[in-house]
């Protein structure tokens, strides 16, 4: 451990990593267009590999005239639900840390899945009843289940590990719009501080273009700080650049040149036609292992079955192994008879 | 039925019946008194200040004739020297007339050896009792053996022998155990015996001395104030002898009076004061010449990390244009935040969000795949897994 006093920052500050490099955030979650772009496409591929498999296996041939969704269309209707969530914020009322952190949930799962394999008008569900939890605003499942039309506990609950797991159990997201507030609360330090009506009005349109920005992959390729900054950028472009100028943030300011292109480019909402039109295609080619009760999804269930049975033979065998030899808990430690001299 | 039979029963009884009267003197005419009893049952386990808290509960019943709290309110329960409950009754019917089986498990019992019973579970009960008994021989420390290892052993052995005890394992040799230990460390015995003694002793006068000590004290500020009274009496009658004999301006007088009076009291009260302190003081060194061990206070060193929360970057304001928070800072009862909130370090941690890895490049190309491609591979298979 570092035994400087923690009054002399700039000394010691080379030396510490910085808060945000040693989040899970910058760590795992974060990508440049190109590594987003094959991620999704190699995903796309190999569960489409996957499906058609199983498709025949099942009745050989079938899959032929079977239109598997592609990663653009995939992406699509995730979009779609990332704005149901915000509608489904608004009808709670949640705070704007639940919708961003459960947006940025459904997001990072389907990096690791595809709405092929599960569909997020369940996912979406879970994404944001796990965000309620891990933004400490909890709502009972029953008031959250009753508020939304064909929706019982179980929908939400079933995948609840699932996304869990694919987020790798990484809550902790930082996020834009606080980052907005801080840039807003610093620049009434600068002498260039607009008055209070005007900051009102600067704060509330760049609060826009972040919800904006969520439709967007931004967050999982830029850190929140420049995000927030692009944002107050596109309200009032001299404030922002004062204030990148102020904290000496050059790198800043061509970051956000290109998020800014990005939220005009991609922050449009998607045509309920053309989503419909997917979603049409999905009911075709969704995965039937995952479909309850149909054949694959039984050879599937019978497979595991196998396989824990198996698992589990092989767990007693070598208890009963362990057990012939002597003693169960494995042999008595020794030379350690004199380290519990501490009476 | 006859008079004269009913007169012959009880008289075989040894109780007298007179129907009509009641009188203090015939001892079994009430039917709560079930006890012709004259032992008053004792031992048990005492607690620290030597008293047998007795266990009581609405649900008790006989084991033996069955009656329970709600047919006789009076109804205690005993514990027999093989850990059986009895009442009072029944323990008066079975063994008045001298040792007779237990109704229970056959052991033969005596009146005497019957004891109230202190816990709910007579496991327990009989495990205390047990432990109690033994501790008074098994009375050996750390000190009394020259490593670790043998003064385990005998621990060891000391518990093999309660166990055995509390079990009814082997009770034969495990008391052949106790009395070749009793006849090989009788020395040994007595003289812990002695020192716990003295240990005891030694509590009990530091006790009494502490006592002595607050009595003395108390006694001391009693006649301080007493002195004090008779100073102002003084003073007071003083000054009327003054006013009384001099000639001088009245209103002087008793100013002045006044004035001194008030000194003297300053005076009074500083050395009493300077009393009381002295003689914390001394106390406050007694104790700790008593204590031997001196904890020497390490200096406290907080918590240091190694991150860079961005210190140099972000300057907080004390008091921001901020309608969002706006409510909850005028909220002087705390009713809209939990305990400890304060707007300030939401604020802080605002700014830092401002300002972190706002230097930071975006990543480019495709040169690292962070997410590996396979963990796809059915993700539900390794739920199934885990």
């Amino acid at each position: 451990m570092q035994q400087q006093p923690p009054t002399s920052p700039d000394v010691s500050s080379a030396a510490k990593s910085p808060l945000f490099q040693s989040s899970t955030q910058y760590r795992n979650w974060r990508f440049s267009v190109e590594q987003l772009k094959a991620t999704r496409a190699a995903l796309n591929q190999a569960s489409v590999a996957a499906i058609r498999n199983t498709f025949e296996s099942d009745s050989p041939g079938s899959s032929s005239d079977v239109h598997f969704l592609d990663a653009n269309e995939e992406h699509l209707l995730v979009k779609l639900y990332i704005i149901k969530i915000s509608q489904l914020c608004g009808h709670f009322r949640f705070p704007e840390e639940v919708e961003a952190t459960g947006i940025t949930y459904l997001k990072r799962f389907y990096l690791k899945n595809t709405v092929m394999d599960w569909h997020p008008k369940n996912v979406m569900l879970t994404a944001l009843y796990l965000a309620t939890k891990t933004t400490n605003h909890p709502i009972s499942l029953e008031s959250y289940t009753a508020n939304i039309p064909r929706t019982n506990a179980s929908d939400v609950l079933d995948l609840e590990f699932l996304v869990a797991q694919s987020l790798a159990f990484e809550f902790a997201v930082w996020h834009a719009h606080r980052a907005l507030w801080g840039i807003w609360l610093d620049i009434q330090d600068l002498p260039q501080a607009p008055p209070h009506e005007e900051l009102q009005r600067i704060h509330d349109t760049a609060m826009q273009h972040i919800r904006t920005s969520r439709l967007t992959d931004v967050e999982l390729i830029y850190p929140p700080s420049q995000i927030a900054l692009a944002c107050l950028s596109l309200a009032h472009p001299e404030i922002a650049a004062f204030w990148a100028r102020s904290k000496n943030a050059d790198t800043a300011l061509e970051a956000i040149e290109s998020i800014k292109r990005t939220i005009t480019r991609d922050g449009d909402t998607p045509s309920v036609d053309v989503v419909r039109e997917i979603d049409r295609h999905l009911k075709i080619c969704k995965n039937p292992e995952k479909v309850v009760g149909s054949k694959a999804y039984l050879a599937k269930r019978a497979r595991e079955e196998k396989e824990a049975e198996l698992k589990r033979k092989k767990k007693a065998e070598n208890v009963r192994k362990a057990t012939e030899q002597g003693n169960p808990f494995g042999e008595v430690l020794v030379g350690q008879a004199n380290l519990d001299d501490d009476d | 039925m006859s008079t004269n039979r009913t007169n012959a029963a009880s008289w075989l009884r040894g109780t007298t019946i007179r129907k009509g009267t009641t009188t203090p003197a015939t001892r079994s005419h009430t039917p709560q008194t079930q006890t012709s009893s004259s032992i008053v049952f004792s031992g048990g386990v005492k607690d620290g200040s030597g008293r047998t808290s007795e266990y009581f509960s609405m649900d008790d019943q006989c084991p033996v004739c069955k009656s329970d709290r709600y047919l006789n309110p009076k109804l205690r329960l005993l514990v027999s020297s093989c850990y059986h409950k009895m009442c009072e009754s029944c323990i008066d019917r079975l063994y008045t007339l001298g040792p007779a089986p237990c109704p229970v498990c056959g052991k033969t019992l005596k009146k005497m050896t019957f004891i109230p019973q202190t816990f709910e579970d007579l496991v327990v009960e009989k495990e205390v009792a047990i432990r109690r008994k033994l501790a008074k021989e098994f009375n050996k420390r750390r000190e009394d053996f020259p490593d670790l290892r043998s003064y385990d052993d005998y621990l060891q052995e000391v518990e093999d022998i309660t166990f055995n005890l509390i079990n009814e394992i082997d009770i034969p040799e495990t008391q052949a155990r106790i009395a070749a230990y009793r006849k090989e460390n009788a020395a040994f015995i007595e003289l812990n015996q002695q020192r716990e003694e003295a240990y005891v002793q030694a509590l009990k006068e530091q006790e009494e001395a502490e006592r002595r000590e607050r009595q003395l004290r108390a006694e001391e500020i009693r006649r301080a104030e007493e002195e004090e009274r008779d100073a102002r009496e003084g003073e007071r009658r003083a000054l009327i002898d003054n006013l009384e004999n001099s000639d001088a301006d009245a209103a002087r007088l008793v100013a002045q009076a006044r004035a001194e009076a008030l000194k003297r009291a300053a005076a009074r009260t500083a050395a009493a004061h300077q009393a009381v302190f002295a003689q914390q003081q001394e106390t406050m060194r007694l104790r700790a010449a008593q204590s031997a061990v001196v904890v020497p206070d390490q200096p406290h060193v907080p918590l240091l990390d190694g991150y860079y929360a961005y210190e140099d970057l972000c300057g907080l304001r004390s008091s921001y244009f901020d309608p969002a928070s706006d409510a909850v800072r005028r909220d002087k009862e705390g009713i809209m935040r939990a305990g400890g909130y304060r707007v300030e370090e939401a604020w802080e941690r605002a700014l830092r969000y401002a300002v972190a890895g706002l230097d930071i490049t975006p990543p480019l190309g495709e040169v690292s795949m962070p997410l590996p491609i396979t963990s796809r591979v059915d993700a539900d298979v390794a739920m199934a897994s885990v």
